[in-house]
């Protein structure tokens, strides 16, 4: 009696450390994101983002018991790069989920790779449309705004502040300057606004002023521009100097004045006005306590990079915890039609094209600062379902 | 007792020699290569193949950097030019028809035609000047892939398909990790074998000589220009088809491919390889592969651990790594001669 | 006919005088590479990042409180011991291999790769903008034109010519183009070629430090900064006559006065492939440039 006892009493112990060990086996999940080079500042919000979120998510008991290790790996912001330390991530760390590309390129060719691995990835700050319309992919799910959200709503305000305007159109020379410029002519042009002319100018340029002639000879009332980081800098403060920015309305897209660059264009980044996602304004106690708690830990302002890639950790927690497991097709039909809590209020994670939908905040810069001017609602904002592989 | 009568009297074909010795060492190279191939294998892996895949691919961009530096002495801080047009090209014609053999004869092709005209313009000037006229040709390039959405613009081209291989007598898939990292290798080697065998030649030596000195060649009869243009053109088709391969192993190309840090990058890994051993490219490749992905996961600053590394190689150890090893295998083989 | 004097007026004159500001900030740029290189047959990749360095001592010192005029003074004198150091320590020692041009290239080239990385280590990678020390603006021929642009094109010029006055008319600047034309002989004569030749490196790169300086107000401060001007750099320097001052500051104007119109007619994008296109026929045309070698001109 004493020894079968000892037999079922050895095998419960035995079933029950194995299961603990199962249990306690962490969920993966890589990030490949620049950590050096030009876009190293986003990457750092990336990283600061994912690591708030995992701390929160792992000190209430991780997802399914089980808790999250972040794997960082370095993408140079090159799609080769990207690609490489991707299937690193995926083949030898085994990962169950990636996120963290920045640029379109990377998103795309890395959706690619996921695909091939049988995996899912997310991308958390690439807001070209093409990664959810015409270049949509299976595997791919984005959790922040896409360029056509953005200009919805910053279109219906700059409407609502310069009827009909004469609008000039002022973008970097490559894939996103263009389609963001695209995308917010079309959106504004429909709102009754007039365009007054455009301009490219190449990719890190660093004097505008063989541009102010035009610009001068166009008379607009509003300025839509899509430039970022050094190329806002310099863009803005020249106009500055040129006195350019007296009558004029600058608006552009939600990367051209971020936390990053907005110190150095200090004073001419006044009246700025931008269509996001988010802002640290965003007046409610979920966000309240996100800022604090984000502030606390990096001694730094979070922004819609930041947050939306703490978003990104709940979003997995909830798709993992509705499908009850990690395997790929059972969390991607867990993530179809997903809605999950962020900072921003509750998203919704479209089936039909993997976009999230969320109310679109109108931000304007005063002293430093920006200031929620205008919302739009998540349904109003969304652009139609564009994507036809699934 | 010496046994001076039985001294060899014919002199030493140094470079002959030297060849032979980076023959050597591509052998080793080859071996160690196959030996890996084969644990990849039985292990299932996939990610450290195809990244040895990929070491290979930009050794070939690195042999195109050694035909012109180690043979004409004149250094290209542009061959991604040509690496990157091959990449497109073979992208584009894969995604029309997911031909291998169409695909490189496209490239082939396209990169000779190319590489004569670029060369008319380029080798008009030397040194310095050479330096900043492929780095120019490259910018342009670069700019114009950048901007032309016909080819994906900045975002590039994903989609492109797995092909099969029709080798005759075999046909493998180009997402196989382990026959195509084979393949690859063989692909390398053979264009390595190519260019030595073409700078063995009588025409070869022509331009060592005209490294040595370069008033003195027409004095002997051969032309400089045909010389140089040639050394242009291999080293342009070399670069090309290497560039082919890259969609086929990864299944996407961008214009990062043709960007500076590209042409960088291989100039980086001849010189720490071995300026003109041809062998030094591979080993290089490998080498500084290995350096990145294992300094990368330790610091996010590893740029500057590569850039003082390279700098530290350019001082002391001009002749490369190659160097180090080259002048034993030449004194090995030398001294069976005898 | 209205249309066509309103076009000069207000389109073409206009981008001509602010060309003509970019112009002065490719000049001084340039004239430090145009010395190293005439002089020292030395490609300076590095020439860039050290424009970059400059900047950022000025942002550095700055933030201290220390006065923008103060600053133009200090700056290049700090970096005139960093390029000494730099020519007797690393270019000094690949000098007398007989791949020269090849081996300083590479090793400045690396040499710029390490200070881009030190330089986005110490500041961090994001950009920063140093206050514009005079502010406002002024018309010229009904051009507005901000104050400091003004200031710039000034100082500029008086830069450039206190440069050709050392060289041309002092005795320093004869044994410097004396040990330029034939480092033998002047060697033989009693120059200390050595000691000229690390001073005249460290001269270009005190001047690169300076043009970093003025430049940073508008062009802002940023670990990549180096690679804004190279390009152009090398080719106003190719272009003008390697070594030659008066080379650079013609080719320099002239080719961002080229840019500025260009960019009215045909897209931006092309303004870049265009100077090159100039480069090469310079190249292949007359390659000693415009005003031909230091010292041999």
């Amino acid at each position: 009696m004493t020894k079968s006892t000892a037999l079922v009493a050895g095998l419960l112990a035995a079933t029950a450390i194995t299961t603990a060990a199962v249990a306690q086996e962490p969920i993966k999940i890589g990030v490949v994101t620049p950590l050096s080079g030009t876009y190293a500042p986003i990457g750092q919000q990336v990283r600061w983002g994912l690591e708030l979120a995992t701390k929160e998510v792992n000190a209430a008991g991780g997802i399914n018991g089980r808790q999250i290790q972040l794997i960082f790996e370095d993408e140079e912001a090159n799609p080769s790069v990207a690609v490489q330390k991707a299937e690193k991530l995926f083949e030898v760390q085994k990962v169950d989920f990636l996120t963290g590309t920045v640029n379109s390129g990377s998103t795309l060719a890395v959706g690619q790779t996921a695909e091939r691995a049988g995996k899912l990835i997310a991308t958390t700050v690439s807001f070209a449309d093409s990664i959810t319309t015409d270049k949509c992919s299976p595997n791919v799910f984005r959790v922040n705004a896409r360029a056509g959200q953005q200009s919805t709503a910053l279109a219906a305000w700059v409407a609502k502040q310069k009827p009909k305007a004469r609008v000039y159109f002022l973008g970097p020379d490559y894939e996103m300057g263009r389609s963001t410029v695209a995308t917010f002519k079309k959106t504004v042009e429909g709102l009754g606004a007039t365009s007054a002319g455009e301009v490219f100018a190449p990719l890190d340029s660093k004097d505008y002023t063989q541009y102010f002639g035009q610009l001068r000879q166009a008379k607009p009332e509003v300025l839509y521009t899509s430039v970022a980081g050094n190329d806002t800098v310099r863009l803005l403060t020249q106009m500055q100097d040129f006195g350019l920015l007296g009558n004029l309305l600058v608006v552009g897209a939600s990367g051209t004045v971020t936390s990053q660059n907005i110190g150095a264009i200090g004073a001419a980044a006044d009246g700025f006005g931008t269509g996001v996602g988010y802002s640290t304004q965003i007046d409610s106690p979920e966000n309240k306590k996100f800022v604090e708690a984000f502030k606390a830990a990096n001694k730094a302002d979070p922004d819609l990079y930041g947050a939306d890639s703490y978003g990104l950790i709940y979003f997995y927690k909830a798709a993992v915890e509705k499908a009850k497991s990690t395997e790929t097709d059972k969390v991607r039909s867990a993530m179809a039609d997903l809605q999950w809590d962020t900072p921003q209020g509750r998203k919704t994670m479209r089936g039909g094209d993997h976009q999230a939908i969320q109310p679109m905040y109108v931000v304007r810069v005063n002293a430093g600062q920006f200031k929620i001017v205008d919302k739009v609602g998540g349904e109003e904002a969304i652009g139609p379902d564009e994507c036809k592989r699934f | 007792m010496a046994d001076m009568s039985s001294r060899s009297q014919k002199p030493v074909d140094r470079l002959g020699l030297a060849m032979r010795a980076s023959h050597v060492l591509v052998a080793i190279f080859v071996v160690l290569g196959l030996i890996c191939a084969a644990i990849g294998a039985a292990n299932q892996d996939t990610f450290f193949l195809r990244l040895a895949t990929e070491a290979l691919i930009f050794a070939g961009l690195a042999l195109s950097v050694d035909i012109l530096l180690g043979y004409t002495g004149l250094l290209s801080l542009g061959q991604a030019l040509y690496f990157g047009m091959g990449a497109y090209i073979s992208a584009l014609v894969l995604k029309e028809v997911p031909s291998f053999w169409l695909a490189m004869g496209a490239v082939l092709v396209a990169s000779f035609v190319v590489s004569l005209l670029a060369g008319m313009v380029a080798n008009r000037v030397r040194g310095v000047y050479f330096a900043l006229v492929t780095f120019g040709l490259a910018q342009v390039a670069a700019r114009a892939v950048y901007n032309t959405r016909a080819i994906g613009a900045s975002d590039g081209l994903i989609g492109i398909p797995i092909v099969p291989i029709n080798l005759g007598f075999g046909t493998f898939m180009s997402s196989s990790p382990a026959p195509f990292f084979i393949f690859t290798l063989a692909f390398i080697v053979i264009l390595y074998l190519i260019s030595a065998y073409i700078l063995d030649t009588p025409f070869g030596r022509i331009l060592v000589a005209l490294r040595a000195n370069e008033r003195r060649v027409p004095f002997l009869g051969y032309s400089t220009w045909n010389a140089r243009l040639a050394a242009y053109v291999l080293a342009g088709v070399v670069a090309a088809l290497s560039g082919a391969l890259y969609p086929m192993l990864r299944g996407f190309v961008s214009p990062e491919l043709l960007f500076f840090a590209t042409s960088g990058n291989a100039v980086i890994t001849v010189v720490t390889g071995g300026v003109g051993t041809l062998a030094g490219a591979l080993y290089g490749s490998v080498i500084l592969t290995v350096l990145k992905s294992v300094v990368g996961s330790m610091t996010e600053h590893h740029l500057i651990v590569i850039g003082l590394l390279f700098m530290a190689v350019v001082i002391f150890l001009p002749k490369g790594l190659m160097g180090l090893v080259r002048p034993r295998i030449e004194r090995m083989l030398s001294g069976g001669d005898r | 006919m209205g249309g066509i004097t309103d076009y000069i007026q207000f389109v073409l004159a206009p981008q001509m005088i602010t060309g003509l500001a970019l112009g002065v900030a490719v000049v001084l740029v340039a004239l430090g590479l145009t010395i190293i290189f005439g002089l020292l047959d030395v490609i300076n990749m590095a020439h860039g990042e050290f424009y970059a360095v400059g900047a950022y001592l000025a942002l550095a010192l700055g933030a201290s409180g220390i006065s923008f005029w103060i600053l133009l003074v200090i700056v290049p004198l700090v970096m005139l011991p960093v390029g000494y150091a730099v020519e007797r320590g690393l270019i000094q020692r690949v000098f007398n291999l007989p791949d020269r041009h090849v081996t300083t290239l590479l090793l400045t080239f690396g040499l710029g790769l390490v200070i881009e990385e030190a330089l986005k280590i110490i500041f961090g990678a994001n950009t920063q903008r140093p206050p514009t020390p005079i502010s406002g603006a002024v018309e010229l021929m009904g051009v507005l034109l901000p104050s400091y642009r003004l200031f710039l094109i000034v100082i500029g010029a008086a830069i450039v010519i206190a440069v050709a006055l050392i060289i041309n008319k002092t005795t320093l600047g004869s044994l410097v183009r004396a040990a330029a034309f034939d480092s033998n002989m002047a060697a033989s004569l009693g120059v200390p070629v050595k000691r000229v030749f690390a001073w005249t490196f460290a001269f270009g790169v005190a001047l690169a430090g300076l043009a970093g300086v003025l430049l940073a107000p508008i062009y802002s401060v940023f670990p990549t900064m180096g690679r804004d001007f190279i390009f152009l750099a090398f080719t106003v320097v190719i272009v003008g006559g390697m070594g030659s001052i008066a080379g650079a500051v013609v080719a320099g104007l002239l080719l961002t006065q080229i840019q500025a119109i260009s960019s009215l007619i045909v897209p931006p994008v092309w303004s870049d492939p265009l100077l090159f296109g100039i480069m090469v026929v310079m190249l292949v045309v007359r390659p000693q440039g415009l005003f031909g070698r230091l010292g041999h001109g």
